[in-house]
């Protein structure tokens, strides 16, 4: 691994981008370039792009794969760009590529960063390199501690939690639990209390009115009880559900009894682990903005002839945005064109009240009244106010799926999906094209599970201390051989009873025991709004 | 702040030795369902394949569509579905003994052939190869003598003379060579095609590879023998390979059998094994002589004679007509296979205590 600042050649075309992002008003933060072998590459990767982790079987397992496959030339390792985004930001370049695709990832780890730096979702952290190295040194600290046995065991329990990180989440920790240590600062912000008006002379009140209005004596009563079982259960615990929890990994991490070098493996496996939340809810948008500052420079690298090949780099760069039906979701081609016609839109004006408002179609399709704003303006807001859910939801029209080739299946995929010919508005002889209007809704649905089971935690003291998890039923089951070693794990992390509810059972866990009980199924509103009135969501008898 | 060299091969270490300790929980795995690659090439290290490992996780029943990605997409050429790595052929070997709890293999013809090697057990004053460690004590010693070296009077010089000079020398040395042929049957009047052939391969796989294990690869010939109404002897791969529809009689192939061993070979010095495999359906004159020229001309010389039905019909009786004569046999062991996972269980029955039979 070398800086490539050692590098004249790398060092030069680096000055190149940056003069260019500089030159489009891009907000970069500092990027470091490191240049790797193949092997190297293939090593970075297992470690979630930071350059050291703990020891841990399930890298050595896939690099012990990996290293077989590309010694004996089964896979090229021809990545195509790396990055940790933060504060500085860490980018990696392979070292067998030619200084035209060093420089076209150059300019898409700009876009990147951008993007990380400026989202909605905060991405970007101050030294997050430098802390995920920390937080190894603490996990190698607590492996001593521990010893070899134990630690393994519990980093292999902690890796059946991972899929369930969800720190964007409408229920993430932060608006699902109330912690001792957020309690007093919040209080802190509460405004003074207002003198209390003059009461007013009431009326008499009479019986009737009792009874038309008897709750509002109850619900002081109800509010003044609920404060008080709050503040006990947080001098007790230090923490109080206030609403079901889904980033179950990140409670575990806070809140479940454990050793220094267990909370060690926790915490690290959640750091390097958290941001896979953020590339999910923004990858459309995140690659496309990439994509598209990407050519921005390299076109301009081109012209003053930093770099050669533009035909090769027109190649590879068709080849990445090539459309993939909406299932297959290729982010780096809808995200690419969607950005351009939203640039378009913005420099035709068609971002408007009016706009939307106007009625005569000769009119609107004639339209081309640019706005005040520069469309690069109106983008970089975009980048900073909204995810993928709501750019696909905003701009993404069924005409637009149709000109993305979003509806276009490949025969064989076709008859392998089971699509029949009635849902086939379009064929020839390799695809077939189908209705457009419904891929929309097709796509935000994934935003909804991002295929993974949604389960939640829903009760910390479950049976006399059990912490129970819900998983929000919808018609997929879980896969059932699984539950049992998984709730064992996550014994082993809570180290108290375990119980999963999913459809009409409930799956415990609990003193080395496995049981699975029929029950009636749980509406999961109903647990939360039992969860909200302090109410146990739950109980067995 | 970065490390010179991104490296996984602590981790990788980590996972080989976790493999390790769990070997012995998987070599059931790996003998009956793994994919043994290299198996052929005799007493090389194995390529094994299983189902790769995974943590437990909730996940769907059957995840669907080709959403979710991670970041930069699928990787290329990754198989997440398997699992590969090394496996010496001693260590699978030894695993497959302690598994089944076989006994080593009985070595007959001990002291009719030798094999020469060399050890330095003795040293001399002539010699090429020096032992610097004996040449070096006795010089000190003779330093000693004649007071040149003296640490207290700070004189710490060694001088090594002719006569301090020791050497290494060879000495021949006689170990019995322990021969062991191979003969192995195959029935090519059936279709040995998909599941049957590829539990006759394996079967066969492991069978060389312990006898090889228990000799040493170079002391052992195996040998392929096909039949369908004529026996002829046949290459590896061919064994696997050559298939007939035509009518079928075993006892040819045992005839051949016979009369290559008795006749190419010193039954004095050499250990004799035979394996039949077919689907046991021959007729009952057939299998009255199979059983005739094994008890009459192999049994007496053959260390062991396996009897293996693949996949057998309800009209398979060879197995069922050589048990009246051999119920519990040193010498003569009668298997069945049915599925893959029974494979160690036959080799258990080849290869095992004669009380351990299932």
């Amino acid at each position: 691994m070398r800086n490539i600042s050692a590098d004249a050649r790398l060092g030069g075309l680096w000055e190149r981008v940056q003069h260019y992002a500089r030159g489009f008003g891009r907000t970069l933060p500092e990027i470091r370039f490191f240049v790797l072998d193949p092997l190297e590459f293939a090593s970075l990767l297992e470690k979630n792009v930071y350059p050291v982790s703990p020891v841990n079987i399930w890298e050595g397992r896939n690099m012990v794969s990996k290293r077989h496959r590309i010694e004996t030339g089964q896979e090229s390792a021809l990545y195509y760009e790396v990055v940790q985004c933060g504060n500085p930001s860490y980018a990696y370049l392979n070292n067998t590529n030619s200084d035209m695709t060093q420089a076209s990832v150059m300019a898409h780890v700009v876009g990147h960063c951008e993007f990380s730096e400026l989202n909605v979702l905060c991405d970007s952290k101050p030294n997050r390199s430098e802390y995920v190295m920390h937080l190894v040194r603490k996990a190698n600290m607590g492996r001593t501690q521990m010893g070899d046995l134990h630690s393994t065991e519990y980093w292999n329990a902690c890796e059946s939690i991972v899929p369930l990180i969800s720190p964007n989440s409408q229920y993430n920790l932060a608006n699902s639990v109330d912690s001792d240590l957020e309690m007093p600062l919040r209080e802190k912000v509460q405004e003074p209390a207002r003198e209390a008006e003059p009461k007013r002379a009431q009326p008499y009140s009479s019986t009737l009115q009792a009874l038309f209005k008897p709750t509002q004596e109850e619900s002081a009563f109800r509010r003044e009880l609920k404060q008080k079982i709050k503040k006990e259960t947080l001098s007790r615990r230090g923490y109080r559900l206030k609403a079901p929890c889904q980033d179950v990994m990140g409670f575990l991490r806070s809140y479940a009894p454990a050793s220094f070098g267990e909370r060690a493996i926790l915490n690290y496996l959640y750091t390097v682990h958290a941001p896979q939340d953020f590339i999910m809810r923004t990858q459309i948008m995140n690659e496309g903005w990439a994509m598209y500052w990407e050519k921005k420079i390299m076109l301009e690298l081109f012209k003053e002839k930093a770099v050669t090949g533009i035909i090769d780099y027109a190649r590879v760069f068709s080849g990445v945005c090539y459309p993939r039906p909406f299932f297959a979701r290729n982010p780096y081609h809808l995200g690419y064109h969607l950005w351009c016609e939203v640039e378009k839109l913005y420099s035709e004006g068609k971002v408007t009240l009016e706009y939307i408002e106007e009625k005569d179609r000769l009119v609107k399709e004639s339209w081309n009244r640019p706005g005040q704003r520069q469309p690069i303006e109106a983008m970089t807001h975009l980048v900073r106010t909204i995810t993928d859910y709501e750019f696909l939801r905003r701009f993404l029209t069924p005409e637009l799926v149709q000109k993305f080739h979003l509806n276009r299946v490949d025969k064989r995929t076709a008859k392998a999906l089971g699509i029949k010919p009635s849902d086939v508005i379009r064929e020839d002889n390799q695809h077939v094209w189908i209705d457009p209007k419904p891929v929309l809704p097709q796509m935000l649905d994934f935003f909804a599970h991002f295929n993974r089971p949604c389960v939640f935690v829903v009760d910390t003291d479950f049976n006399d201390g059990g912490l129970l998890l819900l998983h929000r039923y919808d018609g997929r089951k879980l896969k059932k051989k699984w539950i049992e070693p998984t709730l064992r794990n996550v014994n082993l992390i809570w180290k108290a009873p375990v119980y999963l509810v999913s459809e009409n059972h409930l799956f415990q866990y609990a003193a080395g025991a496995y049981k699975d009980v029929e029950i009636d199924e749980l509406d999961f509103e109903q647990v939360a709004e039992r969860i909200r009135k302090d109410e146990k969501p739950f109980k067995t008898h | 702040m970065l490390e010179d060299r991104i490296s996984s091969s602590e981790s990788e270490g980590a996972f080989n030795e976790f493999i390790e300790e769990r070997l012995e929980s998987l070599s059931e795995e790996v003998l009956s369902e793994g994919n043994l690659e290299n198996m052929a090439d005799r007493g090389s290290d194995i390529i094994v394949e299983l189902d790769t490992i995974e943590p437990p996780r909730l996940i769907y029943e059957s995840p669907g569509g080709g959403e979710g990605e991670g970041p930069g997409g699928a990787q290329p050429g990754r198989d997440p579905g398997k699992l590969r790595f090394v496996l010496t052929f001693q260590r699978i070997m030894e695993l497959l003994g302690r598994k089944l709890n076989l006994p080593n293999l009985k070595k007959e013809g001990e002291g009719k052939i030798k094999r020469l090697s060399y050890e330095f057990k003795t040293f001399g004053p002539l010699g090429v190869i020096l032992d610097k460690k004996r040449t070096f004590k006795r010089a000190l010693k003779t330093s000693i003598a004649m007071g040149e070296y003296n640490p207290a009077a700070g004189k710490t010089s060694v001088s090594i003379l002719r006569r301090d000079k020791r050497f290494k020398l060879p000495e021949t040395i006689e170990k019995p060579r322990h021969r062991a042929v191979v003969f192995y049957m195959g029935d090519v009047s059936y279709s040995t095609e998909g599941e049957r052939l590829d539990m006759e391969k394996r079967l066969v796989q492991i069978i060389q590879g312990w006898i090889d294990y228990n000799y040493g690869p170079k002391n052992v010939e195996h040998r392929f023998f096909v039949h369908d109404v004529n026996a002829t002897e046949v290459n590896a791969a061919d064994f696997y390979n050559v298939t007939n529809a035509g009518g079928t009689r075993a006892a040819a192939v045992f005839e051949l059998v016979s009369q290559v061993a008795l006749s190419e070979y010193n039954p004095g010095s050499t250990n004799f094994y035979a394996f039949y495999f077919g689907d046991g359906e021959l007729f009952e004159d057939d299998q009255r002589e199979v059983v005739q020229i094994v008890d009459q001309t192999l049994r007496p010389y053959f260390n062991r004679i396996g009897l293996v039905e693949i996949l057998p019909s309800h009209f398979s009786s060879l197995n069922k007509h050589a048990r009246s004569r051999y119920p519990n046999d040193r010498v003569v062991r009668l298997a069945e296979i049915k599925q893959k996972s029974q494979t160690l269980q036959v080799i258990k029955t080849l290869f095992g205590e004669v009380y351990a039979q299932y």
